[in-house]
């Protein structure tokens, strides 16, 4: 069949320039490894140091309850002198100093004096005040043995371990599949009418809209290829997880990419040549690396900013695929995203076949 | 004579720009048909619109007997298309190129029969980026002939080349011209034109300005001729321009002077029986034809390249 020889030509084109290749397939690759070696998601433990002055049963049990706090590194410091030094160096950020004759003050009812010396370079300090001044609280009443009228009963609103790797990880296949195909359409695109390819294929009786099937199909096919690799090394090497359906994620990269491949056209189609296709490209494609949801959620943005990057068109697409991967929805339940994405497929298909040119 | 291509009052502007003026000639089965003209001419805006690549202003075209504006597809299907400095795909193989164009018409030639008839048969797996100037272009013109064209466009195939791969090349036109086919091509060498048609239009600012064989066409100047001769010591007075048919006479610094003339077979004798008389020895004498290229000076008052 003509169509599936021409969409085998393009595969083996795309396959054949490496340099597109590398933009298609290693750098969202280098994203994972990157973020998939440094688990930023994994809270760094916190080393608190302590001077236990009174060593008698109830600072004991306070420096042992203390060290259960899961991301908590508890030691006792032999010296308090050398402690305080530390910690004017950096090499300490926190310690914890428990005066002499706790049990006694405490069983005379007498207030003492809990001193928490850290370094207030530190970006995470209020963090760990929090936690310990809690600990304090609790440990208060139950010397005092009031049950608190108030409790705060604290869960994560996920009922899943989720980490950041894992919300990265849609993020990556959507930014792998718009560059490639943002940038890599519009430089062909540009090759082919600098070097009056497509006039040369006018010149046969080749339906044009086959031939730009056959460019279309090719891209998506690759769009699923570079979908799956990047997944795969996500979940397989770095211990990323995937909650939801493979298929909806699927049809969301191919949803997407006719988006992203359209954008492709168009760029190509305005640029004068290949660079200013790539340049136009990328123009296009790292504001909305960076402003629709690949590395942090949209929600973190100012107000209006977050409005606006709602309508750009790798937001739905990313917020819906977010959805399916960790939060296993099934793809109704984001009218409104598949909504957004159908109106940019319209509108990108009508401005591209308006404004193409083959010369 | 059958009639391959019927080019009827053809006209295309760009905006403002008249690219091609009210365009009349035809074409002949079998022959090799030129336009010649500087460039900015118009020359590729015709073949253009005899391909169906572009649409006129006015005026029709038809090839083969076919409207190409009413049966583009048809009108395809039979012929072979080599744009001006075009190229092809980056990333494939001559072969395999040969072989996806193939498969947009109807019947087709095999990749293998064309790169050898082009002589690129060993360099079938290489890209066309690998491939020398010459060998690009043959093969651009081997890809023109995947359908077994009957009619065949070369638009400028010679541009850009050393005079030995032109030479190379004039010998594939003359071959595909030898196997039967129509071909049509556009230059601005005038050695090209003159070497390679039987037929040539002379193109100026979007008109063609004559159309006849090369011979007719410089035949037709009022001076094909022109004779040089050196005199040897004496000088010579200025009795020349009064020798048979001559037209004009111009002195060179070193002493040779240029007769033109409108008949070379009556001004060589009275040349040689001027020198006898007046004792003046010729130490060297030479009639050179005038070439297209004086025809397009004659015809526009400019030359062919500026
Ligand atoms: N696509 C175009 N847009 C605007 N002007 C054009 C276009 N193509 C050709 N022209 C103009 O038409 C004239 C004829 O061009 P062309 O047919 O390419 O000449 P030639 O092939 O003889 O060099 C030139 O003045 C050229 O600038
Ligand atoms: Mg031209």
């Amino acid at each position: 069949m003509l169509l599936g020889t021409l969409v085998l030509a393009n595969l083996k084109m795309i396959f054949r320039n490496r340099q597109a290749l590398f933009w298609a397939l290693f750098f969202p690759l280098i994203f994972v490894v990157v973020f998939g070696l440094f688990r930023l998601d994994e809270p760094p433990t916190t080393t608190i140091a302590i001077i236990d002055r009174s060593q008698d049963d109830l600072s004991r049990e306070l420096v042992r309850s203390l060290s259960q706090i899961e991301t908590f590194n508890v030691y006792e410091h032999p010296d308090e002198e050398k402690a305080r030094d530390e910690l004017r160096e950096g090499t300490l950020r926190y310690l914890l100093i428990l005066p002499e004759g706790l049990a006694r003050s405490v069983a005379a009812n007498s207030p003492v004096a809990v001193n928490f010396i850290y370094d207030e370079g530190t970006p995470t300090s209020a963090v760990v005040i929090g936690v310990v001044q809690r600990f304090l609280d609790k440990a208060n009443m139950e010397l005092v043995k009031v049950d608190p009228l108030l409790k705060l009963d604290a869960r994560g609103v996920s009922a899943r371990h989720l980490s950041y790797f894992d919300f990265l990880l849609p993020g990556f296949v959507g930014m792998g599949v718009m560059t490639y195909s943002v940038i890599g359409l519009a430089s062909v695109m540009a090759v082919y009418r600098e070097q009056k390819i497509l006039k040369r294929i006018l010149a046969t009786p080749l339906r044009v809209r086959t031939f730009f099937a056959a460019v279309i199909l090719a891209h998506l096919a690759l769009s699923l290829a570079q979908a799956a690799i990047i997944l795969a090394a996500g979940v397989f090497l770095f211990g990323g997880t995937i909650y939801g359906n493979y298929l909806y994620i699927a049809l969301l990269v191919l949803l997407g990419n006719i988006i992203f491949l359209n954008l492709g056209f168009i760029v190509g189609t305005i640029a004068k040549n290949v660079n200013a296709a790539s340049g136009l490209g990328n123009a296009v494609t790292v504001p909305m690396m960076f402003f629709s949801g690949v590395f942090f959620p949209t929600e973190n943005l100012p107000r209006f900013l977050a409005t606006v990057v709602t309508y750009l068109p790798l937001t739905p697409m990313l917020d819906a695929m977010r959805g399916v991967a960790l939060d296993a929805m099934p793809l109704w339940e984001f009218p409104m995203e598949l909504g957004l994405l159908g109106a940019w497929i319209v509108v990108t298909s009508v401005v591209a076949v308006r404004i193409f040119k083959f010369s | 004579m059958e009639e391959v291509i019927v080019v009827e009052a053809l006209g295309k502007h760009f905006g403002a720009v008249t690219a091609v003026d009210g365009v009349s000639f035809s074409v002949r089965k079998g022959e090799v048909f030129g336009i010649l003209g500087p460039n900015g001419a118009g020359k590729t805006t015709i073949m253009e619109c005899i391909e169906g690549l572009l649409k006129p202003s006015a005026g029709r075209t038809l090839v083969l007997g076919m409207d190409t504006q009413r049966e583009p597809d048809r009108v395809k299907e039979r012929i072979g298309v080599q744009l001006q400095a075009s190229a092809y795909f980056d990333y494939l193989t001559l072969k395999e190129i040969l072989q996806l164009f193939g498969r947009f018409y109807g019947k087709y030639v095999s990749a293998d029969e064309l790169l050898t008839k082009v002589d690129l048969k060993e360099k079938a797996n290489t890209t066309v980026g690998k491939l020398s100037g010459g060998q690009k272009q043959r093969f651009t013109i081997a890809a023109t002939l995947v359908n077994a064209p009957e009619v065949v466009f070369l638009d400028e195939p010679t541009t850009g080349l050393d005079p030995q791969a032109r030479r190379h090349l004039w010998e594939f036109i003359q071959s595909i011209h030898q196997e039967g086919r129509t071909v049509v091509l556009t230059t601005h060498y005038m050695e090209e034109a003159q070497f390679l048609c039987n037929r040539v239009a002379i193109m100026d600012r979007g008109k063609v300005v004559a159309l006849d064989t090369p011979t007719n066409l410089i035949r037709a100047l009022p001076a094909p001729y022109e004779i040089k001769a050196l005199v040897d010591g004496k000088a010579h007075d200025g009795r020349l321009e009064a020798l048979d048919c001559v037209v004009g006479v111009r002195h060179q610094e070193d002493g040779t002077f240029l007769l033109r003339s409108s008949d070379a077979a009556r001004t060589l004798p009275a040349l040689l029986g001027w020198a006898s008389q007046a004792g003046v020895r010729l130490a060297h004498l030479e009639v050179v034809p005038a070439n297209l290229e004086d025809v397009f000076l004659s015809l526009t008052g400019r030359a062919l390249r500026e």
